[in-house]
């Protein structure tokens, strides 16, 4: 299977505080990988890199065997990569819906200005697919965190990616929570959706990935199937120091 | 869309029979209202929906208004041959206001925080400087130049000018921001990060706010100083002028184009009206004072005033005919 995403020799540096260390990993077409690691491990470093948040020091990022590095933001979202953020970030002044429409307007000034603010029967239909139907027209402060986390995941849908970048999607959520947004993720697999899914939840990650890459202190340190990770000794002491 | 333009019309339509009724006097200060609105609405624009707060909107102003003013002057302090007539200088100074803003401005736009704020207030005092110090014989130092020549003389055919000015920018920007420019930039206002993960061009979006908001700016500044017939640099790039502009603004509800035109008139009259109980700068603890109200109290301003009474009257109505009566 070609490589959808190749990271090679990732380093990112904030001062002193080395938070990527020339990390280097892939994913395939038609693969969901867990990224996994300790608190500060810099997961979510990893993340803002892909996305182009943050410039790295050194090393490259392929995305469909293109190197993405020198794109800004918007274009590595036109090329098909989308994220979810860690705390959820919704638009705290619009509906579920506006913010979900946000994704689907053209980045296009003369179709923007032509364009009014009718919904557009795909909006409503991805609201619908990530269990949103009731809430279309709440705000946030209405929301649960659970349909925060739904918001979070259509609106990143709705960009139309090839890859999703989910970050801590099961944090701060109830059991019955995490069943459904498992079982989201799972249809959008079938679907067709790539995600790398970063989660402290072991025991929800576990059935969603066919692979996990562990990071410690910025570096790769393991990579396989869940169980051989879990029985890993050098992911075994950096969860638990022995 | 027609549903409210036809809100705009009856606005109109009142707007231009008031000098019928209204005596010079006011007809002069629903002038000043008038270009008190564009230069509202024209921060609104940029500020109020990006939410990359202008402290230099002066600077865009001063400077249309002060190559317009300087390129029509017939007071001697330029040779003969550069004396233009207005239909020329008009544009060039709506021109310059753009040109200017896009070269000192803008690039601060692609740095989140303070940034934008500090450079503009920066360029503004700067400008004024510059006018002030250099080439003083061109500029009129801190005299300013009088003598300018005006688009139309009197009160009432100036009111109409100013009222035909307004009227035409505000539907334009109205335009845009209902348009899906609009909840872009104010999603930018809200969370631009997130924005751009959505796969949108900030940058692209705030320079094209910017772009507006420069060019209504320019042509208020350009009139306006045409109206007054002189232009004063203690005056222009006053503080207190900034403080006009962005209470306006804010008195009448940011990123709505429709509450800093309120705002405008509003503020206009209520510091006119209030000239007899309050003197000289006193008048000027009016700002404080609506300031904190508005941020405290009513930060949506007038327009979200009107938009709550406007959802409960429809609120009771959907209850008169659900149930027959007004409970």
């Amino acid at each position: 299977m070609a490589k959808l995403l190749e990271v090679k020799g990732l380093t990112k540096t904030f001062g002193g505080l080395v938070a990527v260390n020339n990390l280097s990993f892939h994913m395939e077409e038609g693969e969901t990988i867990g990224l996994m690691g300790p608190n500060g491990s810099g997961k979510t470093t990893v993340f803002n890199l892909i996305m182009g948040d943050f410039k790295q020091d050194s090393g490259e990022i392929f995305f469909e065997g293109k190197e993405i590095s020198k794109y800004p933001t918007h274009q590595r979202v036109k090329m098909g990569i989308a994220r979810t953020y860690q705390v959820p970030r919704p638009f705290h002044e619009m509906t579920v819906m506006e913010d979900i429409q946000i994704s689907t307007i053209p980045d296009d000034l003369i179709k923007c200005v032509r364009g009014g603010k009718e919904y557009g029967e795909e909006v409503r239909k991805i609201g619908e697919s990530v269990g949103l139907k009731e809430r279309l027209s709440m705000y946030p402060y209405e929301l649960t965190m659970g349909d925060l986390r739904r918001l979070e995941l259509g609106r990143a849908i709705a960009t139309n990616p090839k890859m999703v970048l989910l970050d801590e999607i099961f944090a701060g959520l109830t059991v019955a929570e995490i069943a459904e947004i498992s079982g989201l993720i799972k249809k959008k697999t079938k679907e067709g959706e790539n995600f790398i899914i970063v989660s402290h939840d072991l025991r929800a990650l576990a059935p969603l990935v066919d692979r996990v890459v562990v990071i410690h202190f910025g570096e790769f340190i393991a990579e396989g199937h869940y169980e051989e990770i879990i029985s890993n000794e050098k992911v075994k002491e950096a969860y638990f120091g022995y | 869309m027609i549903r409210s333009l036809r809100w705009w019309l009856i606005g109109i339509a009142v707007m231009c029979v008031l000098p019928l009724f209204a005596p010079v006097g006011v007809t002069r200060l629903l002038v000043m209202a008038s270009y008190l609105a564009i230069f509202a609405m024209s921060w609104d624009m940029m500020s109020g929906y990006t939410g990359y707060i202008s402290f230099g909107h002066p600077f865009l102003i001063g400077l249309a208004a002060y190559v317009s003013a300087f390129l029509s002057h017939q007071g001697g302090f330029q040779p003969p041959h550069l004396v233009l007539p207005l239909y020329a200088t008009i544009p060039l100074g709506v021109a310059a206001a753009v040109g200017g803003g896009m070269l000192f401005f803008l690039p601060s736009m692609r740095v989140r925080g303070p940034y934008f704020s500090l450079i503009s207030l920066a360029f503004m005092e700067v400008l004024h400087r510059l006018i002030i110090a250099v080439y003083p014989e061109f500029t009129g130092g801190d005299r300013g130049l009088p003598r300018i020549p005006a688009v139309v003389m009197g009160a009432v055919p100036n009111y109409y000018l100013a009222l035909g000015l307004m009227f035409a920018t505000a539907i334009g920007l109205w335009y845009v921001g209902r348009s899906n420019v609009g909840t872009i930039l104010k999603a930018i206002r809200m969370d631009e990060d997130v924005v751009e993960s959505r796969g949108i061009s900030t940058y692209r979006f705030k320079r094209f706010a910017f772009l507006l908001s420069a060019v209504t700016a320019g042509i208020g500044g350009v009139f306006f100083t045409h109206y007054l017939q002189s232009i004063n640099p203690r005056r222009a790039f006053s503080a207190v002028f900034l403080l006009d502009i962005i209470i306006s603004a804010a008195i009448g509800g940011m990123g709505t184009i429709v509450g800093p035109m309120f705002g405008g008139y509003f503020l206009t009259f209520i510091l006119e009206y209030l000239r007899p109980y309050l003197f000289g700068q006193w008048r000027l603890l009016v700002y404080a004072l609506v300031g904190i109200f508005v941020v405290i109290y009513r930060p949506r301003g007038f327009y979200g005033i009107a938009q709550d009474i406007g959802n409960w009257f429809r609120g009771r109505m959907r209850g008169v005919e659900q149930y027959g009566k007004v409970t």
